[in-house]
């Protein structure tokens, strides 16, 4: 939903280390969306090729690793992934926020952020 | 000592660096600036997130309406543009900001601090933030506020809920709106209800018409105002 936004500050924060650094070209950036983002890998890299252009990040790689969303219980400590409602007249599984061990409700705490990991720059 | 055995970085090399930079820290930062700053100021905000043309500013009018008598309350209105739905608020005799985005579909706690700087914050005691008409980015984005309703109506058709899982899940008040149009448009308030309660058995979900007014009372009860 907010590939641009998002892109635009990746490159904007890479940009800004490579200047730090005098970098000459950025060969590759790595970095990590959480699912809960919904950001779709594809645009993210349509937008990167769009705003890297003219920079030194121009035609570097960009190399996206997905995080599933994660939960944890307070009642009776599960962590990991949602729990899914089977409802055939969704035509989908539903996330939801009933603990999958205890039925508890869980809180979300991870997959919803997107972080710049490394950069690959040649000085 | 000193150390003479220095490496030092040549031309044309290579270096891997590690940032493990957040994007979404800067906005959260703000957030929890702002929810000190509300707090300390003893005033309660309240996000009033929902689809487009779900009702969000009928529903805060209603609110409004209701509640002026018992807080002093403010409104800050977001929209991409135009202060159309701001002045419609303003006219109920409340201090309203209207924060346009611009092309972001989303508030920011950035946009959010600069509309708190335009208010007298000893001089209320209750706010409504109105998000841009949109059931996914706003779910990234905290603005500081203490409480979250959102807003969807009959007539956006019988999947709003499960489409939207997200942002049902961070919510404390689901409204179902223009419940006097759910015959006609063949969609089970009911139904809806209990998606609600499958995604966020937190919520407290309530049924209104906010062209008369009807569940608007629950709404202030479920917000504990």
């Amino acid at each position: 939903m907010h590939e641009g936004t998002i892109t635009s500050q990746i490159v904007e924060n890479v940009l800004r280390e490579a200047q730090k650094r005098n970098a000459k070209r950025v060969l590759e950036v790595r970095i990590e969306i959480g699912k809960l983002m919904f950001l779709n890998p594809e645009q993210v890299r349509f937008w990167y090729e769009m705003l890297t252009k003219d920079t030194v990040l121009e035609g570097s790689k960009l190399v996206i690793e997905e995080k599933e969303g994660v939960v944890r219980c307070p009642e009776c400590g599960y962590e990991g992934g949602f729990d899914y409602v089977d409802d055939p007249a969704f035509h989908t599984l539903t996330p939801t926020l009933n603990c999958p061990k205890c039925g508890g409700i869980v809180e979300i705490v991870g997959g919803r952020d997107c972080f710049i990991k490394r950069v690959k720059m040649l000085i | 000592m000193k150390i003479e055995d220095v490496v030092k970085a040549e031309e044309g090399e290579i270096f891997d660096i590690e940032l493990d930079e957040s994007l979404l820290k800067a906005n959260a930062e703000l957030a929890e600036q702002n929810r000190a700053l509300l707090r300390k100021h003893g005033v309660t905000a309240v996000d009033v997130m929902g689809s487009i043309g779900a009702g969000k500013t009928s529903l805060i009018e209603k609110l409004v309406q209701k509640l002026k008598t018992r807080y002093r309350i403010a409104v800050f209105k977001g929209d991409l543009t135009t202060t159309i739905d701001a002045e419609k608020i303003s006219r109920h005799g409340v201090k309203t900001v209207a924060i346009n985005t611009g092309n972001e579909c989303h508030l920011d706690a950035n946009l959010v601090r600069k509309a708190l700087s335009r208010l007298d914050l000893n001089g209320i005691d209750l706010l409504f933030i109105e998000n841009v008409g949109n059931l996914i980015c706003p779910a990234d984005f905290p603005l500081g506020s203490e409480k979250r309703i959102v807003v969807v109506s009959v007539t956006e058709g019988p999947y709003m809920v499960v489409k939207h899982p997200f942002i049902f899940m961070d919510t404390d008040v689901a409204v179902i709106n223009k419940i006097d149009l759910a015959e006609a448009m063949g969609v089970s308030v009911e139904k809806l209800r209990e998606d609600v309660k499958k995604i966020n058995p937190n919520a407290v979900t309530v049924a209104t018409n906010c062209r008369t007014g009807e569940g608007v009372d629950q709404v202030i009860a479920a917000l504990k105002l």
